[in-house]
């Protein structure tokens, strides 16, 4: 325990010099404006921002990247809920509640909340990092391929069964976004599926596009068709600040979210997507209330803020023992990495102390300076919401496709990501729930690539996936999971027959 | 009249069914690899086949018909208007597409002004792209506008 003081004790040492401080400033900055600006997203900003580290300190260097990659995490919660562009998948869910609580006037509370959300979330993850780390590690290696296909199948199941009305309903936006995964390149045969000859499906539908398509587009002509009838409501004018009273009611979301990310972010997978994903269903599902979420309830925007941040932290556990990235964001950070001469590795706590605990206290100055520099900003905001609704539609769209646009430079993602606002406008329409298909296409190739090296490695038996304790649990979870929600509400609707 | 929820069980079917043809087309070419890359794409197919089938013999029965007559056309101009955009932006280039689709947009959608359309227009569609290709270095197509750059 003293030990880990002690080293922290180095590590804001070496943060909290005026040169590291001003470069956690810098990324923080510039890492909010990606974020809230849609098209770059955490992973191509800090790419692009490599070369602003030549020539500087190991943990200067990190300490830049890791602030632009929690500033765009904020930033694209904040346009998530103001106008329901998710600048990345994780912040599907934060749209989900946090842009119901826009319309309703409440926009400045969902903002506090997730600034709020977000500092929490990441002293907890900081916290965790620093002395659950490294025995953390040796968990993530025992995760195999099967593991990680138990893994996904529980995410899918637990997020499927939850988000929507009718549970057909919900599977078949699940099978959709996993569908839509499988287009393009199959990696491992290097065999064209579904791209019906147009090289441009090559590399398959990129998440930016499909969500910005089916919630930013499809949100847009629901409006339009609000607008034409007379039945638009008109963002209330909102008050800024966040009540006591939601505050306490958000805290336990906060904390539950915080602690389920930073274990789902130490495993392999698009850990932070199925963290936010994940802790939202897991709020619903013991809420007293359910009928709330996705109705603008503000620990729905809680829950799974927290949860993508602490997944962060997690995340950092294989980067930093390991040498693991688990995602696009850490395969950057790694890179970072060795440009810098460092080599991450189960000694790299010993033979870098300065990088990695100038890196752990960075990111608690890091979560320090977002929630000064946002929460101010959180009445400009708001004030957005304002403009008419003429002038707001269009800007969005014309915004969203910089977005799409910016992810391949192709027309036809344009095309694409149109049409998908249609269908996103017929599936509101008729109660398909969206979420489903984000997570389908996010984990869609992991999962099919994790059940064919899983085969691969048993040369065809089933039985790998009966053998590891850690499958079957998850496995019997994702079917409690799909059942047990089925049962209660038949249980219920015989009770209201009965009585 | 086939009910709403008979009809998306008969679209989900046809994707199902469309998209099973196309996975048992695809080449299964696999060395060592014992699902190759057709099987996933099959079981999909299947499960999605299933739903649909099951949608359209017991269709769902809690959703609120949608209305498509009255809310059709504004929708339909609104996806048009986008479409065109989309398609023609590398041709016509960022700030001009944007300032046509934002002018003919706004006006669509109750902007009464000619003068304001054309002035906020031009103004966000500048603002917006020198912002993105300016500060955030992000390339965006000059389409026809190209020759004022040099």
């Amino acid at each position: 325990m003293m030990d880990v003081l002690g080293h922290l004790g180095y590590g804001f040492q070496i943060a909290l010099a005026p040169i590291n401080i001003l470069y956690a400033f810098i990324g923080c900055v510039v890492g909010t404006l990606i974020g809230v600006l849609p098209g770059i997203g955490p992973a191509g900003g800090m790419a692009l921002l490599i070369p602003l580290t030549y020539g500087k300190e190991p943990a200067s260097a990190i300490i830049l990247l890791s602030g632009i990659y929690y500033g765009a995490m904020y930033g694209g919660s904040t346009t998530s809920i103001l106008v329901n562009i998710p600048g990345e998948a994780a912040s599907v869910v934060t749209c989900l509640d946090g842009y119901q609580m826009a319309r309703q006037g409440r926009a400045g509370a969902a903002l506090a909340i997730a600034a709020i959300g977000s500092f929490i979330a990441g002293t907890i993850g900081v916290v965790f990092l620093m002395f659950v780390g490294p025995p953390l590690a040796n968990v993530a290696l025992k995760f195999g391929p099967a593991e990680t296909f138990a893994l996904m199948v529980f995410g899918l199941s637990m997020v499927t069964s939850l988000s929507g009305r009718c549970l057909r309903k919900g599977l078949v936006a699940m099978v959709l976004g996993l569908i839509m995964a499988t287009i393009g390149v199959d990696l491992p045969t290097g065999v064209m599926r579904f791209t019906l000859g147009v090289p441009k499906l090559m590399e398959g539908f990129d998440v930016i596009v499909v969500a910005i398509g089916l919630f930013a587009v499809s949100e847009i002509l629901l409006c339009t068709e609000q607008l034409g009838a007379g039945e638009y409501v008109y963002h209330k004018l909102s008050r800024v600040w966040i009540t006591m009273r939601e505050f306490l009611d958000s805290l336990g979301a906060i904390l539950r979210g915080s602690v389920l990310g930073f274990f789902i972010g130490v495993l392999p997978g698009a850990a932070h997507v199925t963290a936010s994903f994940l802790s939202y269903t897991l709020e619903k599902k013991f809420s007293k209330h359910p009928e709330r979420f996705g109705q603008g309830e503000i620990r729905g925007v809680a829950a799974p803020e927290s949860a993508n941040n602490s997944a962060a932290c997690g995340a950092m556990i294989p980067l930093l023992t390991l040498g693991l990235p688990a995602s696009a964001v850490t395969s950057v950070l790694y890179g970072a990495l060795l440009m810098v001469g460092v080599r991450p590795s189960p000694m790299l706590f010993q033979k870098y102390p300065e990088v990695v605990w100038g890196l752990i206290a960075s990111m608690y100055i890091g979560n320090v300076m977002l929630l000064i520099l946002n929460l101010p900003m959180v009445g400009m905001w708001v004030k957005i919401l304002r403009t008419p609704p003429r002038w707001l539609f269009p800007i969005v769209l014309a915004i969203s496709f910089v977005g799409v646009y910016g992810v391949n430079n192709s027309a036809l993602d344009l095309i694409i990501a149109t049409m998908l606002g249609v269908l996103g406008y017929f599936m509101r329409k008729t109660d398909y729930p969206l979420a489903p298909v984000i997570l389908g296409l996010v984990l869609g190739d992991n999962l099919e690539q994790a059940v064919r090296q899983a085969l691969m490695i048993s040369g065809g038996s089933l039985d790998i996936f009966v053998q590891s304790p850690i499958a079957i649990g998850l496995f019997v979870l994702a079917g409690v999971v799909m059942v047990a929600p089925q049962l209660i509400y038949r249980k219920g609707v015989r009770l209201e027959t009965e009585t | 009249m086939i009910s709403q929820g008979r009809t998306e069980g008969v679209i989900v079917t046809t994707i199902g069914l469309a998209y099973l043809m196309g996975a048992w087309a695809i080449p299964h070419a696999s060395v060592g690899d014992p699902l190759g890359a057709t099987t996933f794409p099959v079981i999909l197919g299947l499960v999605m086949l299933i739903l649909g089938l099951s949608l359209t013999f017991a269709p769902d029965k809690g959703t609120a018909p949608i209305g498509l007559k009255k809310s059709l056309g504004g929708i339909a101009v609104i996806a048009g208007l986008l479409g065109i955009y989309g398609y023609t932006l590398p041709l016509v280039g960022y700030p001009l597409g944007t300032f046509l689709f934002l002018a003919i947009t706004a006006r669509y959608l109750g902007e009464k002004s000619w003068a304001m359309a054309i002035g906020l227009s031009g103004g966000l569609s500048l603002g917006i792209f020198l912002l993105f290709t300016k500060v955030l270095d992000l390339p965006l197509p000059f389409g026809v506008l190209e020759f004022l750059k040099g």
